[in-house]
């Protein structure tokens, strides 16, 4: 029976929702219950949050650390993992300098875990080579509105939804990704709030209004600046707002004077007609939220397209009061935090860039040791010095490159050439697979902390178990590590420790203390002495550059077109059942029944021409890779377009996916490629990934 | 039935602590409610709220151990509970129970707890926030076939004790009791039928029932509602009378030997693979055909006749979880305004 | 008491038969009547012996889980049984890597087989697809056994293709006795249909086995996919046969065949309980 309820944070998503763990006299985490009085979920939770249980519980936890010797694994003790780890850092260090080495950090660790790896990077390592996965997702949005808005982060809060008068989605799927948000948005539509969808697929909440814009894939900037052009033709933006808030307006103008919505219908897909409903219903509305996902940011024109989302927002005025804003969706339970830890090459907490003398002082001072000026490299930096052999060391911990990463065989055959790779993982993950010693991480219900999510709302983590076998949290393994190595800079005596030293270092989380954070059921930043209370709605009275910017962003078309090879495109998606790379959600036997391992989504129009049934087996290839998996008819996506997850270790999307990049952010295409898909004999079951590399 | 006058509740609950493991309702700091065991140390004030769990998992656990394999043969792995009393639980879910004591009458695992138990009702005097007991007959006052004890509060402080069965008495057995008259039963009944009043208008539900097995709702309809239903498996899961489950083998295998266990845990109608079979083919593929099940199973003719009442003991509960916004009162007034 | 215990029983051999399918025969390792008052934990719990046709059992892969299965033999004075299993999903994949001479698990018999009362001295037409054939092998032996002289039996066997068509011992034994048709959805351009046979599916040749009654068919068994089972129903009613008079044996995927995990759920039904066998009058 249940003796106690512990509150805290579901791990699964960049929504945040409060969620009880349920323990038992033993001190084992039975099951779970939403938090009913929890400010964004009240009482609600999706599938991943309905099944934490089965991913803590899980007989695949790693629960001790493992040493890699040829193919196999052996167990060995923490001391000896860590004097390891410890004595190849150092010579490597030695031999090759800091910017041999490097850290990847995790968008699923709390903030006092991604605080300490950037730390050790920078304090212990000396080099800003740190990084975590918000490259694979959201890295455009903090380039486009850093540079649009001078802030990167969700404008306003999920209580807004219900305070807007329309709300349009552009190239996100809420209701799967961030389910209890997409809940709220199905809520509000059906209180009466406009909703505009804009998706190449036919998402759930496309079929919920008969405002859908099915534009082409990769088409967004098109479409935006055709709206742009009517919205500024009609005089139906917010002079007053353009006027006293933004700079470039007119250029704007001048910019999409000639791009009429007729010129674009053939690029985008979508009627003239339409675009110009869609541009009246925007602009006219009293009050208009934007909300966004990776159907912006996955793309080589990712950063252009956050910031041509912005330009429509600010054009309107649509930012800066309740029920408006420009709202990224973020993956991640914390990738907010993982940003704002200063888990970027670039930046420091908060924000403060590297290159900034300043600010290096700044951080040598507090951490009493001098910070490199070095820039550092991102994660695809590193595996591809990881390549020619100019990077030799990575720690990584609760990421699944090899799975969540653009071009797979490129990743695995860079890590493979590291001199050491240390993984912290919950589970054996195809990643953890290629590491020299792997650490056995507790969970989040292991720990104290605080996660950051989409809204900015800093929310505390409670401890509920013991950790599993001799699992440790990631600072306090980083802690250990540091001391073997000689160093004292990580000497914390609690989570709170870590927070108190983070806050005090980070302008937005001045204010946060741990007890203020659990009084308010969580903060928002900025929370800082001029705003003790934090913050719902940024960029109210102005914006952190002053003026908030116009810029002028062309359409770029999709890297790979289609050919007479490789003849339709494909798209990557999320199931709302899975989360990531699934290491944690496919451990629950609910949610592993749901798809069979690997699916490709196909019209049925498509699957007819090509002579594939529902559920058989088919391969598909692109200039890159192969995979195998099972074809599924839905009519969500259109002919010429299919999809498919990336959670999926069997048949990983990434075998296939291109690797050409957003100039900006280094980010990769994920959201569009050129393939062909083939049926399979009938009875055959598909191969894994797996089986088919071994059958090479 | 024996009545009696009971000044002091906390004599009951020591009375009992002293035979039974006791659970009760308990609210936390962030007005949270739920079933926690109560000692002679650790003793709340009983409150009529309903906690977000129900008490399903207490018979029916959430997860559970069937058997064991060990290489030869199959072995059962029955649960044995200490007696314990679920003291103060509210009429809905005691309606539920007794829903469940048919369901799962000849399951050895659910009668293995069930049998343990000591059920001490409360009555409800004030209606609850999402809760429609009176519609589906199940509250607010408790049900006579659904307890071994009813507490229903009198003025300042004091209770009537009522015992409906031998379980009852025996349990109270040794306590020093004023029996009292039994006008104080019609007097409970008058409360109870004012609390029934002060319920809002259940026009809607009690139409949509006759809607639903009229045939009046189309497949269409389902279809359009059910784009909404996320498959979280909220609903079933807090639903006090939901009862699938799957099952699946652990193998744990240490040096020298390995044994299989399997386990039963609570599953969903509403996930898409809940119905899906080895073959790929899906009966319920469709998500409306889904959502169409759930509500079937709690007001459809063919339930009620078999257990002689309604799936639905009008908890209110998937109201509040249901992220798609199709929780029952949703889902009952959209019947009656589109189908 | 319901259980939820399976006996313990013996993987004794197999052999192939067509397409990724095999008939498995199995031992139940004691066969002691649950009567028979023994502490052992390894006593029978199950009523073996009273399987009747159409009946099934829950075969147990320990390490992976329990699906359901028709006898095409029921259990023998010996405790042994038989069964035709197609390699499907997980479970059935794993048991088709086990050696002879593995101990398994099995439950049942469970569930209500064909009306046989309704049955009996009846001129009947049956229609089965694929692997839907198993669940009425049983019942067909027996009705050759004690087949009367006025009573006609007809069978239409459909299958995708011709490597993908199941017992094939079986239908010539019974072709001795009673006329068979047998359908193709695809076949080769070399091939050359033999007598009986014929391209396209069951229900194309409804018609034509109803023809061969002399006396008009009064009763049907249909088992194979659904949809072909509907179509069947629905067409049998047109000719003249009562819909209470028309079974068909229901396919769902179950976990727990007691009518407890509500998996196998019909409308307000339990495939494994109510039915699997179902009048098509009941499902209207
Ligand atoms: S929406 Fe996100 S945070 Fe909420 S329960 Fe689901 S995964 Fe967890
Ligand atoms: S259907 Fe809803 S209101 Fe009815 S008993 Fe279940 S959870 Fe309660
Ligand atoms: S609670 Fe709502 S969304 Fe979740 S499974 Fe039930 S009906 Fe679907
Ligand atoms: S198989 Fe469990 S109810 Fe039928």
């Amino acid at each position: 029976m249940c003796a106690d309820l512990v509150k805290t944070i579901c791990p699964f998503c960049g929504v945040g929702c409060g969620i009880c763990l349920k323990v038992d006299e033993q001190g084992q985490l039975l099951s779970v219950e939403p938090q009913q009085n929890h400010p964004i979920s009240q009482g609600k939770l999706c599938d991943k949050g309905w099944s934490t249980a089965y991913a803590i519980n899980s007989d695949q936890r790693l629960t001790q650390p493992l040493k890699r010797i040829n193919k196999s694994f052996y167990p060995i003790s923490w001391q000896e993992a860590l004097t390891t780890i410890a004595d190849e850092l150092t010579a490597i260090i030695d031999e090759s300098g800091s910017q041999a080495v490097g850290v990847i950090s995790s968008a699923r660790a709390s903030n006092e875990d991604n605080y300490a790896a950037q730390k050790f990077a920078r304090a212990v390592l000396k080099t800003n080579n740190i990084d975590h996965c918000a490259r694979i997702c959201h890295s455009p949005t903090v380039a486009g509105l850093k540079q649009s808005l001078g802030s990167g982060a969700m404008t306003n809060s999920a209580k807004d939804i219900l305070e807007t008068d329309l709300m349009l989605v552009f190239g996100a799927d809420p209701t799967e990704n961030h389910s209890i948000l997409g809940g709220h948005i199905m809520q509000a539509h059906a209180q009466g709030t406009e909703l505009i969808v804009v998706d190449p697929r036919v998402t759930r909440l496309a079929k919920l209004t008969p405002m859908h814009l099915q534009l082409k894939l990769g088409s967004n900037i098109a479409l935006i600046n055709a709206l742009l052009h009517v919205i500024i033709k009609e005089q139906w933006f917010d002079q007053r707002f353009v006027e006293s808030r933004t700079q470039g307006f007119e250029q704007l103008a001048k910019h999409v004077k000639d791009i009429t919505p007729e010129s674009v219908e053939s690029t985008t897909g979508v009627s003239a007609e339409l675009i110009r409903t869609t541009a009246r219903a925007y602009s006219h509305a009293k009050r208009a939220m934007i909300f966004y996902g990776m159907g912006i940011t996955q793309y080589v024109s990712g950063t252009n397209n956050v910031i041509s989302l912005a330009n429509l927002a600010l054009t309107c005025g649509h930012i800066g009061k309740a029920g408006t804003g420009v709202n990224p969706l973020r993956g991640q339970n914390n990738v907010q935090g993982a940003c704002d830890m200063g888990c970027l090459p670039n930046v420091y907490p908060g924000y403060q860039a590297v290159a900034e003398l300043e600010n290096q002082e700044k951080f040598s001072k507090a951490w009493g040791t001098k910070v490199t000026q070095q820039a550092g490299l991102t994660s695809l930096g590193m595996t591809k010095a990881a390549q020619s052999g100019d990077f030799r060391a990575l720690l990584l911990f609760g990421e699944d490159p090899v799975v969540t990463d653009p071009d797979q065989n490129h990743v695995q055959s860079s890590l493979k050439n590291l001199d050491l790779f240390v993984v912290a993982e919950l589970t054996m993950t195809e990643t953890a697979k290629l590491a020299d010693i792997i650490l056995p991480a507790a969970s989040f219900a292991e720990k104290d902390g605080t996660f950051t999510n989409c809204e900015r709302r800093v929310q505390k983590v409670n401890q509920a178990i013991a950790p599993l076998g001799e699992a440790k949290g990631d600072w306090q393994w980083l802690q250990a590590l540091a001391k073997e190595m000689g160093s004292k800079l990580l000497n914390w005596q609690s989570s709170e420790d870590v927070f108190n030293e983070m806050a005090a270092l980070t302008p937005p989380y001045q204010a946060m203390t741990y007890q203020k954070i659990t009084d308010n059921s969580g903060l928002q930043w900025p929370c800082t002495n001029e705003t003790p209370n934090g913050t719902t709605i940024l960029h109210q009275q102005s914006f952190p550059i002053g003026r908030a910017r116009f810029i002028c962003v062309n359409q770029v078309d999709i890297d790979e077109s289609t050919d007479d090879n490789y003849p339709l495109l494909l798209t990557t998606n999320r199931l709302h059942f899975h989360y990531g790379c699934g290491s944690m959600t496919r451990n629950s036997p609910l949610l592993e029944r749901e798809t069979p391992p690997g699916v490709l989504f196909i019209n049925p129009i498509d699957a007819k021409a090509l002579n594939i049934n529902h559920q058989a087996p088919v391969s598909i290839k692109s200039r890159r890779g192969y995979v195998e998996t099972r074809a599924m008819f839905s009519d969500d996506v259109p002919v010429g377009l299919v999809s498919m997850p990336y959670h999926f270790k069997e048949a990983p999307s990434n075998q296939l996916t291109n690797t050409a990049q957003d100039p900006v952010t280094k980010m990769p295409e994920l959201k569009a490629c050129a393939v062909v898909v083939a049926a399979l004999a009938k009875d055959q079951v598909p191969k894994t990934i797996q089986q088919l590399q071994e059958g090479k | 039935m024996e009545i009696y006058h009971l000044d002091d509740l906390s004599l009951l609950q020591q009375h009992l602590l002293a035979q039974y493991q006791l659970y009760q309702v308990v609210k936390n700091d962030d007005k949270q409610c739920s079933w926690q065991q109560q000692t002679k140390e650790r003793n709340e004030p009983l409150i009529a709220e309903l906690p977000q769990s129900s008490a399903k998992d207490f018979f029916f656990a959430e997860h559970e151990n069937l058997l064991i394999f060990n290489g030869e043969y199959f072995q059962e792995t029955l649960p044995t509970p200490a007696p314990f009393v679920l003291f103060g639980i509210l009429s809905c879910d005691l309606t539920a129970i007794s829903y469940q004591d048919q369901f799962f009458k000849d399951d050895p695992y659910y009668q293995a707890r069930r049998q343990q138990c000591l059920l001490v009702g409360l009555d409800c005097i004030k209606p609850c926030q999402q809760g429609f007991c009176p519609t589906v007959d199940a509250g607010p006052g408790v049900r006579e076939h659904t307890a071994d004890i009813i507490l229903h509060p009198l003025e300042n402080h004091q209770w009537l004790l009522i015992s409906t069965n031998d379980k009852g008495t025996e349990a109270i057995k040794g306590l020093s009791l004023k029996t009292c008259h039994w006008h104080f039963l019609t007097q409970r009944d008058l409360t109870l039928h004012q609390c029934e009043q002060e319920f809002t208008d259940d026009s809607d539900i009690t139409q949509a029932i006759d809607k639903l097995n009229n045939g009046e709702v189309s497949d269409s309809f389902w279809q359009q509602l059910a784009v909404q239903c996320l498959g979280c498996s909220g609903c079933t899961t807090l639903c006090p009378t939901c009862s699938c489950y799957g099952t699946r083998s652990i193998t744990d295998e240490s040096e020298d030997k390995k044994v299989i266990t399997q386990q039963r845990f609570w599953d969903s109608c509403l996930y898409e693979g809940f119905q899906r079979e080895a073959s790929f083919h899906n009966p319920s593929a469709e998500a409306g055909k889904r959502v169409q099940r759930f509500w079937q199973h709690k007001f459809g003719n063919e339930f009620f006749a078999e257990f002689n009442r309604h799936g639905c003991v009008g908890c209110g509960r998937c109201e509040q979880t249901c992220p798609g916004v199709i929780g029952v009162h949703s889902v009952m007034k959209r019947i009656n305004n589109n189908a | 008491m319901l259980s939820h215990i399976p006996d313990a029983i013996e993987l004794v051999d197999y052999i192939d038969d067509g397409e990724q399918a095999r008939h498995y025969q199995f031992r139940l390792v004691n066969i002691n009547k649950p009567s028979e008052k023994n502490t052992n934990n390894n006593t029978a719990k199950h009523h073996w012996q009273d399987a009747q046709p159409g009946q099934f059992f829950m075969l147990n892969v320990p390490s992976i889980g329990e699906a359901a299965f028709t006898f095409t033999e029921p259990p023998n004075e010996q405790g042994e049984f038989r069964a035709l299993i197609r390699q499907m999903g997980k479970l059935t994949t794993t048991l088709f890597t086990l050696p002879k001479g593995d101990i398994l698990g099995a439950r049942g018999p469970f569930g209500r087989g064909w009306p046989l009362e309704k049955i009996n001295k009846k001129n009947i037409i049956i229609i089965a697809g694929g692997c839907g054939l198993a669940p009425l092998v049983n019942l067909i032996d027996s009705l050759i056994d004690n087949l009367t002289a006025s009573q006609q039996l007809v069978l239409i066997y459909g299958a995708q293709n011709k490597q993908a068509q199941l017992l094939t011992t079986e239908r010539e034994r019974w072709q001795q006795h009673i006329k068979i048709y047998n359908s193709l959805d695809e076949i080769n351009d070399q091939y050359t249909l033999v007598e009986n046979e014929s391209q396209g599916t069951p229900l194309d040749i409804v018609d034509i086995a109803l023809a061969t009654f002399i006396k008009p068919a009064t009763t049907a068994l249909l088992c194979g996919p659904e949809i072909m089972m509907n179509s069947a129903a629905k067409k049998l009613v047109d000719n003249g046969i009562a819909s209470d008079d028309i079974f068909l044996a229901i396919e769902r995927r179950m976990h727990c065949a007691i009518g407890l995990c509500g998996h196998c759920y019909l409308n307000e039904r339990y495939v494994c309980k109510n039915g699997p066998t179902f009048s098509w009058q009941e499902l209207q």
